[in-house]
């Protein structure tokens, strides 16, 4: 069926989704207004299903799904690789030379020249039944190792912060483009419409370079953007009247006056899909402003939960409480939450961006981060939810081999590593290589439109069939590229 | 090495690769042009449907009805339609006067008299100069990681507003916008008008150091106008032949060739004499300075080499022994390290002037007291314009953020040539190449300009160069190819669009696409009739008014359009017959209601408030942000202001930050800031509401409408509610309506009423 584009109405959106990837039931369009009424009608439940016009109702996947929703942990800045989860002995071995002349062509570095070869100022260990090695940056997420595959081969196109984060991000190093998350839940849809089906939480210390096109939808419908909230107070902009403004019985009475005037106004368009669908929205929001702050309630949790997270230490805490909203999130139907480790006050301390000195930014972003990670893998795994969970840890890029300076290292997009946890992955494993100084990506090479293929398809996605009409062109969030990584599953 | 692979399995896919008809010189197959939109639009005999129907516009569509059994609604009430004009045109609802005068206008040619009021409006530019800006993806910020400000911007911003307030001849508009410079009469505005070519995100690292990103610049050039101007998905073909459209990469490249010698610089909004006299003036003071910063620097050296050697002590050992050593005597490895810490060390000021001694300070301070007095008599800035000329790029001066980054030794150095052409002689571009694969480091043949072949008629000329030879006039030839009547196009893009935005769906629904992969047209002749229409500025004029004959007015297109039956039909029009045939409304049986645009939503609750501040023009404002979203804020800038009138202008105005989009426009489906827009799409969704409901914004409005009432209507409730109704919908209430909504402001409030006001569904739409 060939329809409008580029402005859809509703109802286009509808007919395109019925004929297109989603296959939305038809029934729904034909039995709109009952349905809209139901909702009203069960509007007190927190779990209510998405239904009828709403773009987040659920859809069928293309195949049977390993997990239901996603949590990426994105640590800001690049972290690097042969100080945390690629060991490189030749990096001692070599220390103090060049890198010029042992690889091919030019070593090209971000800031100024390139520096010789530096060993790890960290010690790296086995962990697990696998035998992983981690270093001793990462002690309690090396206890879970087992559950976790490490993919060492994983290279970008770009040394800049910005556009390496928008690859990793949306695929392309240019702004404009759908995030991973528009591109899930727009696939996929919500198994709950009183929450945003995608939640970005970032680093307290400020938002990751790239602003809101790190979340943006891009040329895709803006309902499918992520939604920003924040790990304290009401966790939406504008979910509640500012204090002292309206109570909540004036609210009430408003949103009473608003559903008579609307009713009235309805009548002389009957039918109208838009409308009727703008008159439900109000309930949605009426529900998410409930809804929302119990989601992130962690006051609920018990303190055994609460320490495993970290709760308990200042270190620890605000990146412990992200990672427990992330799981009462994902609990309570969300599709993707995007969380960011690190965050633009001030670049050189607040992220992993490690140019000054590897030893002491990476020590302070690891004991910020290890605990809550390794009690968020825990927590997921004694609810049952690591299984429907796909957990995906990563930054922009990996770090030089090479000295900045002596102690720091620059930006190195040619290798980095990413590991992936839930979803019935095959842990205990390392995939791929870089090479022998972690330079570049050197065994089965991946790019980042493989690591997108692949977290589509542990949702039950083909990669290829996830499209969207722009430009003249069935868009995908992998371009023409990309393979899903095949060892990743057991 | 990924694409190779990709190029070769795709291969077989390009359909004109493979086909035998193709043409020798340009790649484009023959049978090409058999493509509707390739051919000329010729108008065809206006349909004689004999159903008292004179605007040619209503006799192409009803033809159409009737052919597809279609019955069409009739006219809407004159309220309905006098919001609907208002908002459309000017996006502004009107106020309770404006609609009382409407009333009170009998005369046969009320409604023609109401289009011209409103074309002759100042906020007629605010509204349609809007909807280009969306074309030309204009903001006021870069982009990208440092988010610069770009604090000229606005300027073309306003440019392109009074555009739409004179009535520039398109054909004028897009020359000036493309090729403002190169004109035979350039002036400020012109020059201004280059703004378009500049107006997408950049790295703002130089062009000369990473070429790959002068290649993205390229192709944002491209896409922008290809489709933006064209309707055609050109940048498809940058690595490959266009898979659908009849665009080899070939043609890419001409149009890369034809924009290659750009540069981006400022120009002066002042008579050159006085420039010159401000330059000159300025680089005198420097020049007096440069002795006196030189002295600063004496007094500071010995200082500065002593902490520099501190510095090195906070690195490791080995970092130490390296640069204590002489430069021969190090090993390759210890080289490396002494460099990168010689030359990135920096002392700060701050730090010298803490360790002088008195004497040395005093001295300093007496030299920097005389550099600070040379800084007073600098005059003070001229205003300038951000525009972009001829060129060589790899010559451009230091700005902010360039650095070298990457490789330093990919700084070119062997060449010679100047930024800006100063002859003697004429300018000649830097050589622009064919790219294999797109790739910057795969250089082909050396490219001539040209255009997009199978839209090209006759022989048109690629370069027409300004008679001081300052620039290459390629840019020039590319503005009068687009303009040609020659041109399949260009007229029926942009008819296409102001379609669009009257009648909320074009001719041709993707409106950047009307290539094989867009949709067709539903009413391919009309379409044809209106473009030629357009370019003509001939026929027959639809109305009285003095830009009957004039070509390429959208003004008059406008006027012809709201004449139309069509656009007065009603919106709140059932037919179960109708809607079975055509559920989507495409054959336009009905008037189809419109959800407001986000910057008329904002519009339209200041309207209400009273609150407005109507002044045009001028730099942007910075409405306060929520707190938390100031975090994202962090680089570039928001200069937050104080909520209240300063601020209250219309949302044309609102600063547009590329790093963090408005709120309160993101939220209404603000469409993608960094590449030209297609239609917007219009989404609802609970945070909308959660806007409306609880913003402090929206509620102080509320309140102001609720004071602005009382003060207008006194203390009866009934005339409260009944001018509330006509403030926020330009019509009385009903008397449900209005016992409903007295029952409300008796037990609650009369801001619990104006409130719900601004929720409500038919506030939101234009009917």
């Amino acid at each position: 069926m060939k329809t409008c584009k580029t402005c859809w109405s509703r109802r286009d959106f509808l007919f395109r989704s019925g004929g297109g990837i989603s296959g939305l039931a038809l029934a729904h369009l034909l039995n709109q207004d009952k349905l809209l009424a139901d909702e009203i009608v069960n509007s007190a439940a927190c779990e209510a299903k998405a239904i009828g016009f709403n773009p987040y109702a659920p859809k069928p996947t293309h195949f049977k799904p390993r997990a239901t929703a996603v949590i990426s942990l994105f640590m800001s800045g690049g972290v690097s690789h042969v100080d945390t989860f690629d060991p490189k002995p030749a990096l001692t071995k070599y220390a103090g030379q060049p890198l010029d002349g042992k690889v091919a062509g030019d070593v090209i570095v971000r800031q100024g020249h390139p520096g010789p070869l530096m060993p790890s100022p960290f010690q790296f260990k086995k962990y697990g039944r696998s035998g992983i090695e981690v270093s001793d940056l990462f002690p309690n997420i090396g206890g879970h190792v087992d559950e976790i595959a490490f993919v060492r081969s994983v290279f970008g196109q770009s040394n800049d912060h910005v556009q390496a984060t928008y690859e990793m991000q949306t695929g392309q190093v240019r702004m404009g483009f759908p995030s991973l998350g528009s591109w899930v839940t727009y696939g996929l849809g919500s198994e709950n419409a009183s929450l945003p089906a995608y939640v970005v939480i970032q680093d307290g210390r400020g938002g990751p370079l790239g602003g809101v096109n790190d979340w943006s939808s891009g040329f895709i419908p803006a309902s499918y953007q992520g939604t920003l909230f924040r790990s304290t107070g009401d966790p939406i902009v504008d979910l509640k009247p500012p204090s002292g403004t309206v109570s909540e019985a004036q609210q009430r009475a408003r949103l009473d006056l608003l559903a008579k005037l609307n009713e009235l106004d309805m009548q002389q368009y009957p039918g109208n899909s838009d409308l009727a669908a703008r008159i439900s929205s109000y309930e949605l929001a009426y529900r998410m402003q409930s809804c929302a702050p119990d989601a992130l309630d962690i006051t609920k949790e018990s303190e055994a939960t609460r320490k495993l997270y970290g709760l308990d230490d200042k270190i620890t805490e605000p990146f412990g409480r992200q990672c427990l909203m992330a799981r009462r999130l994902v609990e309570h139907g969300v599709r993707f939450v995007q969380l960011f480790h690190g965050g633009m006050g001030n670049q050189n301390t607040d992220t992993w961006d490690a140019h000054g000195d590897v030893k002491a930014n990476h020590s302070q972003h690891a004991a910020e981060s290890d605990r809550p990670i390794a009690g968020l893998l825990t927590d997921l795994k004694s609810r049952g939810l690591l299984e429907s969970t796909l957990i995906i840890w990563h930054g922009e890029f990996g770090r030089m081999p090479i000295s900045q300076r002596g102690v720091g290292r620059d930006h190195n997009p040619g290798a980095m590593t990413v590991w992936m946890a839930g979803a019935g992955i095959k842990g205990g494993q390392a995939i791929g290589a870089s090479d022998e100084f972690g330079y570049k990506a050197e065994q089965q090479p991946t790019s980042y439109h493989d690591l997108h293929a692949t977290i589509l398809h542990l949702l039950g996605i083909d990669h290829k069939k996830l499209t969207y009409r722009f430009n003249g062109r069935d868009m995908r969030l992998t371009d023409v590229y990309g393979v899903p990584i095949p060892q990743i599953v057991a | 090495m990924i694409r190779q692979t990709l190029v070769a399995s795709l291969l077989g896919v390009w359909g004109f690769a493979a086909t035998a008809a193709v043409t020798q010189d340009t790649g484009v197959p023959s049978a090409a042009r058999n493509y509707w939109a390739f051919k000329l639009p010729v108008q065809a005999p206006v349909p004689d449907v004999a159903v008292g129907l004179d605007n040619p516009i209503d006799r192409f569509l009803e033809r159409t009805r009737q052919t597809k059994g279609l019955d069409r609604a009739p006219r809407a009430p004159r309220l309905t339609l006098l919001r609907r004009a208002y908002l459309d045109l000017v996006g502004l609802p009107p106020s309770p006067a404006e609609a009382a005068a409407f009333l009170a206008d009998t005369s046969p040619d009320a409604w023609e008299k109401l289009i011209d009021t409103l074309l002759a409006s100042p906020h007629y530019g605010e509204r349609w100069g809007r909807h280009w800006l969306d074309v030309a993806r204009y903001a006021d910020s870069s982009g990208f990681e440092q988010d610069y400000d770009r604090p000229n911007a606005w300027r073309y911003r306003d440019y392109v507003i009074r555009a739409f307030n004179q009535d520039k001849p398109y054909d004028v508009f897009l020359k000036e916008q493309i090729a403002g410079d190169e004109l035979d009469t350039t002036t400020d505005e012109t020059f201004i008008a280059t703004g378009f070519l500049r107006a997408g995100p950049r790295v703002a690292f130089r062009e000369k150091d990473n070429p790959e990103r002068r290649y993205e610049y390229l192709d944002d050039l491209i896409a922008t106008t290809g489709r933006g101007v064209l309707g055609l998905t050109v940048q498809c073909a940058r690595c490959h032949n266009h898979k659908f459209d009849p665009i080899p990469q070939r043609d890419y490249y001409s149009l890369v060739a034809t924009f290659f010698g750009y540069v981006e610089t400022t120009h002066p909004l002042v008579p050159r004499a006085e420039a010159d006299a401000y330059e000159k003036k300025l680089r005198d003071i420097e020049a007096r300075q440069a002795p006196l910063k030189a002295e600063v620097k004496k007094i500071e050296a010995p200082y500065e080499a002593k902490l520099r050697q501190e510095s090195y002590k906070k690195f490791p050992e080995g970092v130490q022994r390296a640069i204590a050593k002489p430069e021969g005597e190090r090993t390759p490895g210890e080289q490396l390290l002494a460099q990168q810490v010689i030359e990135g060390a920096a002392v700060g000021r701050r730090e010298i002037d803490r360790i002088m001694t008195p004497d040395d300070a005093a001295r300093k301070k007496a030299v920097a007291d005389r550099i600070a007095a040379l800084d007073k008599e600098k005059p003070k800035p001229i205003p300038v314009a951000e525009i972009v000329t001829d060129g060589d790029y790899r010559f451009a001066p230091d700005g902010e953020g360039d650095e070298v980054i990457g490789c330093p030794k990919c700084r070119i150095t062997d060449a010679t040539g100047t930024f800006l052409h100063d002859g003697p002689g004429k300018y000649e571009a830097p050589p622009s190449y064919f790219l294999i694969r797109g790739d910057p480091n795969a250089k082909g043949s050396v490219m001539k300009p040209g255009f997009v072949t199978a839209a090209t008629y006759g022989n048109p000329p690629i370069e027409i160069p300004p008679a001081d030879g300052r620039t290459s006039g390629r840019r020039r030839a590319l503005a009068e190819w687009l303009v040609s009547p020659q041109n399949p196009l260009t007229a029926r893009v942009i008819v296409n669009r102001i379609w669009h935005h009257h009648f909320g769906r074009g001719i041709v629904a993707t409106l950047d696409n009307f290539g094989k992969m867009g949709d067709a047209p539903t009413h391919p002749e009309l379409l044809d009739y209106l473009a030629v229409e357009f370019m003509k500025g001939g026929g027959r004029g639809p109305q009285r008014g003095s830009r009957d004959g004039v070509p390429w007015s959208i003004k008059r297109m406008h006027r012809l359009i709201m004449t139309s039956e069509a656009y007065r039909m009603a919106s709140a029009f059932e037919n179960a017959a109708d809607r079975e045939k055509d559920p989507q409304n495409q054959y336009l049986w009905r008037f189809r209601a419109q959800r407001l645009d986000a910057e008329v939503v904002r519009d339209s609750i200041l309207a209400a408030s009273g609150g407005i501040n109507l002044t045009i023009g001028g730099p942007p404002v910075f409405p306060p942000l929520p707190k938390e979203l100031m975090t994202e804020a962090n680089h570039g800038i928001w200069k937050t202001q104080t909520d209240g009138p300063d601020v209250w202008r219309r949302s044309v105005y609102v600063y547009r930050k590329r790093g963090l989009a408005f709120p309160m426009f993101q939220v209404f489906d603000l469409p993608e800031q960094n590449v030209a827009s297609a239609a917007r799409y219009v989404s609802t969704v609970p945070t909308q509401a959660l806007t409306l409901l609880n913003d402090a914004f929206v509620l102080r409005h509320a309140q102001l409408f609720a004071e602005r009432v009382k003060s207008e209507a006194g203390d009866d409730p009934a005339r409260q509610i009944d001018l509330a109704y006509r403030i926020a919908l330009t019509r009385p209430p009903s008397q449900t309506e209005l016992a409903i909504a007295w029952d409300a402001t008796r037990t609650g409030s009369l801001v619990d009423f104006t409130h719900v006001l601004l929720n409500v569904n038919e506030f939101v739409y234009a009917r």
